[in-house]
């Protein structure tokens, strides 16, 4: 920003050296040096904007890398707390902004050191011009102030909505095809324009601040220039200065437009980052969900048994254990407790599963939701896990899960890209591609709700039977109500209102409990018999 | 469904430069007068600014001539008056320009909104949801934020700097002339850069949407990565998505880096060329010395304007690839429309049967998925598709729901192809249920509404009463209670029968149901199935089957394998005829073959 003091000074040279006596050679000299000065210029200025852009960029991906990296270690808490779209908010948008804020510095440094350059090229012509200049272009930027602090005010407000109405157009996204199938599509095209006409009401509340801004960040610099124009003007009728140094005293003024309006707009930048960087740190603030964060004790050995008090529900190691309840999600609640998703009085072994450090329960106890995420990438990357695993146990977890036909039917095989959350995959696919992940991670203790809901009788019937058989020795527990998995479980946990009614085989149960038989066979009993022996039933089909 | 198959093809379109510069101007059109104003306050305000180095130039020439102090005050005065006028003629340019900035890009999203409204379903789903998210959000934000302060600035710069040469050779012709061959520099430069500048651009916006849709799924799947431990996985496919993202900003850099340079050096060459000529006619005395410093001080003032275009340019052109995804929407295949013609004629389904006639289909560009399916289905008829995965299931449904048209053969209801009809008319005749759904911001009446729009509450508490929930009695507001992330969250279960409460407002004569019970309680399913039956008895229903006891109350089953239907009739016929469904039914009851 120095070097854009130059010109004015080598222009008001040319014109009381060369232009005025009318001295060809001294004024070409001068055109040589001022040439000279641009060209020097042009190089500083993409160099700077090449550093400005660079810093740009490493404070948005830093950023960017923060909030993702904060996002895996919150886990299971973040959904709770935060939306997804929200964190690439914060994650994208905001940290653009921030990263715009922090080319302040260099640019502002510059602007500093230029305003003190131009102020002794001042006192040289004269120290009353000097003083003007040197006080009146702090005082010029400070009046702007307290409109920046309204633009803060206003633009959150802004913010806010435009949040909400990106939220109401990723409802209308999500919801495309309920509304192509039922209708309603006016109803909430509707609703968009309404949201989206409050936005524009906001937008010119807005618009009325950021226009004084804008005006006097151009037009204080031009009353202030006309002032020491007509000082120096007045000076030069006087003989007190040349017509040279007039001719550079309004360069120099010109030239202080560069920063003073930096100065201006950069506390508009300031504002806007503040308010991205005050979002960025209360999501930073954010804290894992853990009941005791310093829990640290060992977990017991392997074979211990996992137990639910809230339920009854023990978990034998080495056994396929599976819970029955007419509710998935009290089912749920209990796996969630095993697996200390949530507050926990479950005991693994002598210890409670709470005062064991977080790391060893998660290494050890994996729980694979029926609707766990997909993350897009080709399908190795997609049922990669903890460890790292060799081919052969891809390929046996593939052949266990019966997901061979899945990549059998992609070109590339398992190197074919699955897009986020399974888009590219049908509902049967998606479910057999979470057990090939579960089955890959080959944990210790393996808690799975509803493995096998979205596949049909047959594909059950095959995976119920190879779960069972790789799965033999290490403890897993599912939660279902298909008989077809329910058949192959050592042990059956029958809940009912979240609690242990009833346990034993499926057979057993099936004969001793007739709410059970009601919850699990459903439909392959009579409907008028509801409580017949299902042997029976079996009998007559056959 | 086969996956990968719905890859490479199906992107949604792009909108061309040549249809961009229409839609631009129409946008203009459409706000003429407040465009007209903007364009009159900027000529105004940059008068105003202009009249500085002309004033200065007749001081000099005033302080020449010996002309004092009072010369000199008038001339000062004028600058000083003109400086205020000035600055408050650009508070009111600036200010008309925001709003007609918002206003357009009102226009634009709203308007992106009702085309996206108007997309066919396979379309978007083909497409993928998160490249319409990202139009609607990024780049619709992009394009907002040029219309409301890039659009202005590089307005208001462009009138400025066509001010500023006028003025220049409204001096001296020659200088004017001076000024043109010296700026020329960056035109050469500037075609250049524009060249390649789209492209990187496009690139680019590519590398930011991987990027924001890895960071939307890491947030979503947080539970996921803690459970799986892949913590260290994401963090590294995040910093690979960053790796791309940055590549793609080092090309654009490296196009500024050509650019600019030139464009600086451009600025200083029409200054030394007027005072090279302007030596020369002062010297011969053609020219006053005023004049030539007011020419020169306009040339110095010219880089301003000039390098607002060129800095904006940058935006512009990132945003008007966005404008183009924006825009691109238009170009989309258009959801067909309820047909002009008044009822009772051709297009008008005459009954309620479904006939599928030689139907086969293919994924893009894949080979059949479906072989030549004949079927008929009778009003009031319940129909179970039973079958492995992979067998066509799926896409038969999708073809019955009129979403996707066969590759050859007919799929019609009353004679009438499905796929022809109009939203209106076909959420009247077939209705999809699949395991997908979706609950709406906004209360349990909105997200019923949408089906029946004039129901009233009873209607809307028989329907809920219908498909067994009770749920929504217990809730704090009743219907009025607000759902989804700030409101009442609903889990699977309660969603799905939201889902189906809808489907029984909505009241088709034909139901398809995909997996449709598949995320119900049992319990309730079971209630579910028999609420529904009861409501919709004397309708069609086509079940596609995962359960077997769906299979078993239908009155006729089909059975698919290999895009085929191999065998059909009662669930008797087929348990006696030894077949595929024989030995599935009998695994369901846990059989095992001794």
């Amino acid at each position: 920003m120095v070097g854009l003091t130059l010109p004015p000074f080598v222009l008001s040279r040319a014109v009381d050296d060369g232009l005025e006596p009318g001295h060809a050679g001294e004024l070409a000299g001068w055109c040589v040096v001022l040439l000279g000065v641009g060209v020097v210029n042009a190089w500083l200025a993409i160099m700077r904007h090449r550093t400005m852009t660079r810093v740009r960029l490493d404070a948005a991906f830093r950023t960017a890398q923060v909030v993702v990296a904060h996002a895996t270690r919150l886990g299971a808490a973040l959904p709770r707390r935060v939306e997804a779209g929200e964190v690439v908010t914060i994650g994208f948008g905001d940290a653009a902004v921030m990263a715009n804020t922090l080319t302040i510095t260099g640019p502002g440094v510059g602007a500093v050191v230029a305003y003190a350059v131009v102020a002794v090229f001042l006192l040289s012509v004269s120290w009353l011009l000097a003083v003007v200049v040197l006080l009146g272009v702090p005082l010029f930027a400070l009046s702007v102030g307290p409109l920046l602090g309204r633009l803060q005010g206003v633009q959150m407000a802004y913010r806010e909505q435009q949040g909400g109405l990106a939220a109401r157009f990723g409802d209308i996204v999500g919801g495309l095809r309920v509304l192509g199938g039922l209708g309603g599509k006016q109803v909430y095209a509707e609703r968009y324009r309404r949201d989206s006409q409050a936005l524009q009401a906001q937008g010119y509340r807005v618009a009325a601040v950021t226009s004084w801004i804008g005006a006097l960040g151009v037009g204080l610099p031009m009353l202030f220039l006309a002032v020491v124009t007509w000082l120096a003007a007045r000076m030069a009728a006087q003989g007190a200065i040349t017509v040279g140094e007039l001719v550079a005293v309004y360069g120099y003024v010109a030239v202080l437009v560069v920063p003073v309006s930096f100065f201006v707009e950069g506390g508009s930048d300031l504002s806007r980052g503040l308010v991205a960087a005050r979002r960025l740190l209360s999501f930073l603030a954010l804290e894992p969900y853990a009941a005791d964060p310093m829990a640290g004790a060992d977990a017991p050995g392997p074979p211990s048994v996992l137990r639910d008090p809230v339920s009854g529900v023990e978990v034998a190691p080495g056994k396929l254990t599976a819970l029955v309840s007419a509710r998935p999600s009290q089912a749920a609640a209990v796996i969630d407790r095993l697996g200390r998703f949530t507050d926990t009085a479950a005991t693994w072994g002598a210890v409670r599963l709470d005062s064991i450090a977080l790391e060893q329960v998660r290494d050890r106890i994996l729980v694979a939701d029926s609707e766990a995420e997909l993350f897009a990438g080709t399908l190795r990357e997609v049922v990669a896990g903890r460890r790292e695993r060799s081919k052969e146990a891809l390929s046996w977890a593939v052949r266990a899960a019966m997901a061979d036909d899945i990549t059998l039917g992609l070109r590339d095989g398992l190197d074919s890209p699955v897009d986020a959350q399974g888009r590219n995959l049908s509902g049967g696919q998606r479910q057999r591609i979470r057990l090939v992940r579960a089955l890959l991670a080959d944990p210790e203790v393996l808690l799975a709700t509803e493995p096998t809901s979205a596949l049909d009788a047959h594909t059950e019937a095959a995976v119920a039977a190879r779960l069972r058989a790789v799965r033999e020795g290490r403890t897993t527990v599912v939660t279902s109500t298909s008989p077809l998995l329910l058949d192959q479980a050592d042990v059956v946990y029958y809940l009912v209102d979240g609690e242990v009614v009833a346990a034993g085989s499926h057979q057993e149960l099936l004969q001793g409990q007739p709410g059970y038989r009601r919850l699990v066979s459903r439909g392959a009993e009579g409907e008028t018999d509801p409580d017949g022996p299902g042997q029976e039933t079996r009998q007559a089909v056959r | 469904m086969t996956a990968g198959s719905q890859q490479a093809a199906g992107q949604l379109p792009i909108a061309e430069p040549s249809h961009l510069r229409r839609a631009a101007l129409e946008l203009i059109c459409r706000d003429a007068r407040a465009f007209a104003g903007l364009i009159a306050l900027n000529a105004l305000a940059v008068g105003a600014g202009l009249a500085g180095p002309w004033l200065l130039g007749r001081i000099i020439d005033a302080v020449k001539a010996g002309g004092g102090a009072t010369a000199v005050d008038r001339f000062t005065l004028a600058i000083v008056g003109c400086a205020a006028v000035q600055l408050v003629l650009t508070r009111y340019a600036r200010l008309v320009g925001d709003r007609f900035g918002e206003r357009t890009s009102a226009r634009v999203r709203e308007r992106f909104v009702d085309r996206v409204l108007a997309l066919p379903v396979s379309v978007v789903e083909r497409a993928g949801t998160g490249d319409v998210t990202t139009r609607g959000s990024t780049d619709v934000a992009s394009v907002a934020v040029t219309l409301r302060d890039i659009g202005p600035d590089v307005l208001i710069a462009v009138v400025q700097a066509l001010f500023i040469l006028g003025a220049v050779f409204a001096l001296d012709p020659l200088f004017g002339a001076c000024a043109v061959v010296g700026l020329s520099g960056i035109y050469f430069a500037g075609r250049w850069y524009l060249r390649r500048a789209r492209r990187a651009y496009l690139a680019e916006g590519a590398a930011n949407s991987v990027l924001a849709e890895l960071m939307a799924t890491t947030a979503s799947g947080a539970r996921t990565i803690e459970a799986f431990g892949l913590q260290q996985r994401r963090i590294s496919a995040c910093q690979a998505a960053i790796e791309r993202c940055r590549r793609t900003r080092m090309r654009t850099l490296f196009l500024r880096s050509v650019l600019l340079p030139s464009v600086d050096v451009s600025y200083v060459i029409p200054v030394v060329g007027v005072l090279l000529i302007g030596g020369v006619l002062h010297d011969h005395g053609a020219m006053s010395l005023g004049g030539v410093v007011a020419s020169a001080m306009y040339l110095r003032q010219l880089s301003a304007p000039l390098d607002t275009i060129l800095q904006r340019l940058e935006q512009l052109q990132s945003s008007s690839a966005s404008f183009a995804r924006v825009e691109g929407l238009g170009h989309a295949p258009q959801a067909p429309q309820a047909p002009q013609a008044p009822a009772g004629t051709d297009c008008a389904p005459a009954d309620d049967r479904i006939e599928l006639t030689g139907v086969r289909y293919a994924y893009d560009g894949g080979g059949d998925v479906l072989h030549g399916i004949d079927l008929s289905v009778k009003e009031g008829e319940r129909l179970a598709i039973v079958g492995p995965s992979g067998a066509g299931k799926s896409t038969l449904s999708r073809l019955l729901a009129g979403i996707d048209a066969p590759r050859t053969g007919t799929v019609t209801v009353g004679g009438a192809p499905i796929r022809d009809l109009g939203p209106d008319l076909l959420r009247r005749q077939v209705v999809l249920i699949t395991q997908e759904h979706h609950v709406f911001l906004g209360t349990v009446r909105d997200n019923l509404l949408i089906a029946a729009q004039t129901a009233t509450d009873t209607e809307l508490h028989a329907a809920l009463a219908a498909v067994g929930a009770e749920w929504p009695d217990e809730l704090p507001d009743g219907l009025d209670t607000e759902l989804g992330a700030a409101g009442q969250r609903l889990d699977g279960s309660q969603a799905q029968q939201l889902a189906l409460a809808r489907v029984v407002l909505a009241d088709p004569h034909t139901l398809i149901l995909d997996e449709a019970t598949a995320l119900l309680d049992p319990s309730t399913a079971r209630h579910t199935e028999r609420a529904l039956a009861a409501v919709l008895k004397g309708r069609t229903v086509i079940a596609i089957a995962h359960r077997l006891h769906t299979a078993h109350d239908a009155d006729r089953i089909a059975v698919m394998e290999g895009g085929r239907i191999t065998e059909h009739g009662t669930h008797d016929d087929l348990v006696t005829s030894d077949g595929a469904y024989a030995a599935l039914w009998r695994s369901w009851h846990g059989e095992r073959p001794s």
